[in-house]
């Protein structure tokens, strides 16, 4: 993927989660900016590019944020890898089954997260956390990340965001 | 096997960063959280989200002020009972304060000065399954330094956590690397507060000290960063654990962080 592309998306990750998602969060769970983005990449690139794409942008947010540095880099990196994988072998772009596997994909992260705070710090309230919250951030996270590849690919924005590897295979 | 790694370079590449990922996690758990490149982040995301922040207030204000100029009049007369009922409050408060100075002065105590503080916006509220963060518009030359407590006139918000010029980032109450020292006012046992993502909790509190639902925590004042008795969270839930000595104490933050737009920071 062209290099500008993901210079635009590390500079206006944070800024635009922070302060226009979370903002308009519904029930105090707003959808997660990064996973719905790291989403699309990996569909478009492929395991290996989604997976640094995904440590890459789990590092800023560990950097942009209060947890530790590589947590999130570890689970964006796993889950860029996975979406890689589901691209090649599965799903196509388009496909409205994308909106299932995101929000199951964003559940995963929330559970996994919350277990590992549980782990390290102990007294999370997983299961509150996962049925107060998790469940609607997935929901709108889900429907974020569809938004956004129904977008780039109705605009054809695909076509530009690929070009070098479109020249590439020619 | 040389033609393997060539043939799967990449893929060992991704496994070793996953594996020093996992290591550098590891690493922290132990001695605490690195805070690589958190400045320059700070400035670059700080930057765009006041941008972001202007704009959308820009627009949004705009039709917010003609809806709200219907509730403007029914807003007034209720903020004037109010004032009239808070200067009564501020009067008694006054006296108290003034009887309790004599008083500290009689017994040799250091006289109390109010901390100097500055009205701070919330530009970004941080929304990540791992920590609960929010960036502010003001920075060190307003003063605000490292460490410094956030409040709200109802409550605690937070601590400074990191600082640039023009904007600072604060770590709230809730997060789980924030813990804060309390006393539970009824009582005025101790503890320390953990931030757990939605709530806080009071760990290792031993299985005899009286603690109820309802009871509110307030700063004790002993961690150096909140002053002492500013109200922190109340109590909603005990569970008392039969095969240890300690007690599990859940607590829901009094100030409503999702919905705070300003707050205050504590200058030292």
């Amino acid at each position: 993927m062209r290099p500008r592309v993901y210079l635009i998306v590390f500079l206006l990750l944070i800024p635009l989660q922070a302060s226009l998602f979370t903002p308009l969060s519904l029930g105090g769970a707003a959808p997660d900016l990064g996973l719905a983005v790291l989403y699309s990449i990996g569909l478009l690139t492929g395991p290996i590019e989604g997976a640094f794409a995904g440590v890459a942008i789990g590092l800023l947010l560990d950097m942009g944020s209060a947890s530790m540095l590589g947590f999130s880099g570890f689970t964006r990196g796993v889950v860029g890898l996975f979406t890689g994988l589901l691209g090649r072998r599965v799903l196509d772009i388009q496909s409205p089954s994308n909106i299932i596997f995101l929000f199951v994909i964003s559940l995963a992260d929330s559970l996994f997260s919350a277990l590992f705070l549980e782990i390290t710090y102990g007294s999370v309230p997983v299961f509150g956390l996962f049925f107060g919250r998790a469940l609607l951030r997935a929901a709108t996270t889900a429907a974020a990340g569809y938004g956004i590849l129904r977008f780039i690919t109705e605009k054809r924005i695909v076509t530009w965001i690929r070009r070098r590897e479109l020249q590439k295979e020619l | 096997m040389p033609g393997f790694f060539e043939k799967n370079r990449k893929y060992i590449a991704m496994l070793a960063l996953f594996l020093l990922l996992f290591w550098l996690v590891t690493i922290q758990v132990k001695a605490g959280r690195f805070t690589v490149l958190e400045t320059p982040v700070l400035a670059v995301s700080g930057f765009f989200e006041r941008i972001i922040f202007g704009s959308y207030h820009a627009v949004f204000s705009v039709g917010r002020g003609y809806v709200f100029l219907v509730r403007t009049e029914r807003e007034n007369l209720r903020l004037k009972n109010e004032l009239g009922r808070l200067q009564l409050e501020n009067q008694i408060t006054n006296e108290l304060l003034a009887e309790n100075e004599r008083l500290r002065t009689l017994l040799g105590f250091k006289k109390l000065n109010p901390p100097a503080s500055v009205v701070v916006q919330i530009i970004g509220k941080e929304s990540s399954p791992s920590s609960s963060t929010i960036t502010v518009n003001k920075g060190s030359s307003s003063g605000i330094g490292r460490d410094h407590a956030v409040i709200t006139p109802d409550g605690i918000v937070g601590r400074i956590q990191a600082v640039l010029p023009g904007t600072s980032r604060v770590q709230l109450i809730t997060d789980p690397g924030s813990t804060v020292a309390v006393r539970v006012q009824r009582n005025r046992e101790e503890g320390l507060l953990e931030g757990k993502l939605d709530r806080c909790a009071l760990k290792y509190v031993s299985y005899y000290v009286d603690i109820q639902e309802g009871d509110l925590l307030v700063t004790s004042g002993l961690d150096g960063i909140y002053p002492k008795g500013l109200p922190v969270a109340v109590v909603t839930k005990v569970r008392k654990h039969e095969a240890s000595s300690f007690q599990t104490v859940y607590a829901d933050p009094v100030v409503r962080i999702s919905r705070i737009e300003e707050s205050l920071v504590l200058l030292k």
